[in-house]
């Protein structure tokens, strides 16, 4: 676009384009937080942005607790692993399964409604009791997190197909086995994709959690000693790496869900 | 189709046919009663009642896909007792497979009867050629039109090769200009490839440019059977014919019905 010369600044085409506006949000995020940092408007405790640069580069080489920051992000993000994948694993069939077959339905949904409205943090301590300080119990609390999403949105994915879909495959001389793997599978597998995701962001939540509560590695940890070592720059440093691993794991499963789903990659969405 | 070159073939008949919906054990519908008709081979049978008359009910119910509550629907003589392939279905929503392709949604009933790769493909390739969607095989359901959607819907139908089309509103959710084609598109394809057909509409105008008879029904529930009128205009018609016209003043004066 060429500049008119009667407007010196186009100030509307600049405004009105979208990349011009993300950059304008992360550079005015971070120049306002540098300036209340710098400012100390909260206090001494708020890192400047470079300041937390700085403190992850070091880390990169220097060791806490033996490890250095790949070696806790891995712990972390291992964790996570384990038990959403123990979760899936389980879950989603059993939510399937629930779905297609009311006798299943009704004897497993009474004890899970039981255990549904639980947050998973409240088992933190008796995970510990079971299961020691070690990497189980933290395992076991990701595993209860993950597990409702995915059972509920494999069982919803299911019951909300339209019927008549499956009144398409018996006219076509389709038996109930065709109805299951033709239509209730891949009409359920958005809904299992969508269920993975919650999961998986809920079992960063409980691996920090339990992180937090105990440990002696992993990004809960880096945080936790931040605070101990009144080092703003690292507990915000290991804020900002939790939220790019996290992001990158659940790119993950929607690069998953782009090859299971190739009808939905052009149905947009986030 | 007139009365001489009619083969005196039944190909389905309906006797006596009420169905009765049970919601939560109490309360009933009512929905068909003494249902009773026959439609012979080859023929374009058009059922044509205002929304609420039953008559996809009837429709489903010759599909197999419902039971009546008393009567029997014969299919060359034998009970209809459940759907199947003998009988192909379009459904007003059209019903396709959002995770299928247009050739995978229309290979689909080759494909349940265990039919081989390649005369799957032969078949449906024939029918989307038909329905003139060669070139769209490859698109998902969510990027074609409403009108393309039913052609996808009506070529699935037909590459299972049934003996019977039932259709059910098919173009009820399509602009009038697209519908006006698609009705054009039905006679085409149903003069290529002859089947008996039971089109099921509310649409006056589309009952009398695509039937051979057409039965109307009453427009309270329970269903039953107001009318048969026969259509003796050579195709293809005109809706602005004065026969066409004709029989459209009969059919509405008779039936007292805003269809």
């Amino acid at each position: 676009m060429t500049a008119d010369p009667k407007k010196p600044f186009p100030i509307l085409p600049l405004i009105r384009n979208e990349f011009f506006l993300y950059v304008l949000s992360f550079v005015g995020f971070l120049f306002i937080w540098d300036w209340v940092a710098r400012e100390q408007i909260l206090g001494k405790s708020l890192a400047q942005p470079y300041d937390v640069v700085q403190e992850l580069t070091r880390l990169l080489s220097v060791k806490l607790a033996g490890k250095d920051l790949l070696g806790h992000i891995w712990d972390s993000t291992r964790r996570v692993f384990i038990g959403f994948a123990i979760a899936a694993v389980f879950a989603v069939p059993l939510g399937l399964l629930m779905a297609l077959n009311r006798y299943i339905n009704a004897l497993v949904k009474p004890v899970f409604d039981i255990f549904k409205p639980m947050p998973p943090i409240a088992w933190i301590s008796i995970a510990i009791l079971w299961f020691g300080i070690e990497e189980a119990s933290k395992i076991f609390i990701i595993l209860i997190g993950a597990f409702v999403p995915c059972l509920l949105n494999s069982y919803n994915g299911v019951r909300l197909i339209e019927p008549e879909l499956y009144d398409v495959v018996r006219m076509l001389g389709g038996k109930r086995r065709d109805e299951i793997f033709h239509v209730s599978f891949p009409a359920a597998f958005p809904a299992i994709f969508s269920g993975l995701q919650i999961s998986l962001s809920i079992a960063w939540t409980c691996v920090l959690a339990a992180e937090l509560v105990s440990s002696r590695s992993g990004l809960g940890w880096i945080i936790i000693q931040g605070m101990r070592l009144t080092k703003p720059e690292l507990v915000i440093g290991g804020m900002a790496i939790i939220a790019l691993v996290a992001w990158l794991t659940s790119l993950l499963v929607s690069g998953l869900e782009r090859l299971v789903c190739p009808w939905r990659r052009e149905i947009g969405g986030l | 189709m007139t009365e001489k070159d009619r083969p005196n073939q039944i190909k389905i008949s309906c006797q006596n046919i009420r169905k009765v919906f049970i919601q939560k054990g109490k309360i009933q519908v009512h929905v068909l009663e003494d249902i009773s008709l026959a439609v012979y081979r080859n023929e374009f049978v058009v059922i044509l009642g205002p929304g609420q008359s039953g008559k996809t009910t009837l429709l489903r119910i010759i599909a197999g896909l419902e039971a009546p509550t008393a009567g029997r629907v014969l299919l060359d003589g034998q009970e209809v007792k459940g759907p199947g392939p003998d009988r192909g279905l379009v459904f007003q929503s059209y019903m396709l497979f959002p995770w299928r392709t247009v050739l995978g949604n229309v290979e689909m009933g080759p494909k349940l009867r265990g039919l081989p790769k390649e005369s799957r493909r032969k078949s449906a390739s024939h029918y989307l050629n038909l329905v003139g969607l060669a070139g769209y095989e490859k698109y998902y359901p969510h990027q074609l039109s409403g009108g393309m959607k039913q052609r996808v819907g009506i070529a699935r139908a037909y590459a299972n090769n049934p003996e019977v089309m039932l259709l059910d509103e098919p173009f009820g959710q399509l602009d009038a200009q697209t519908r006006y084609y698609m009705e054009k598109e039905t006679v085409r394809i149903w003069e290529t490839e002859k089947r008996t057909v039971i089109f099921v509409t509310n649409n006056i105008d589309e009952a009398i440019y695509l039937g051979d008879r057409i039965i109307t029904l009453e427009g309270k529930l329970p269903g039953r059977m107001k009318a048969v009128y026969p259509v003796p205009l050579p195709r293809p018609r005109e809706h602005t014919d004065l026969a066409f016209l004709n029989l459209r003043h009969e059919i509405i004066e008779s039936s007292k019905l805003l269809l």
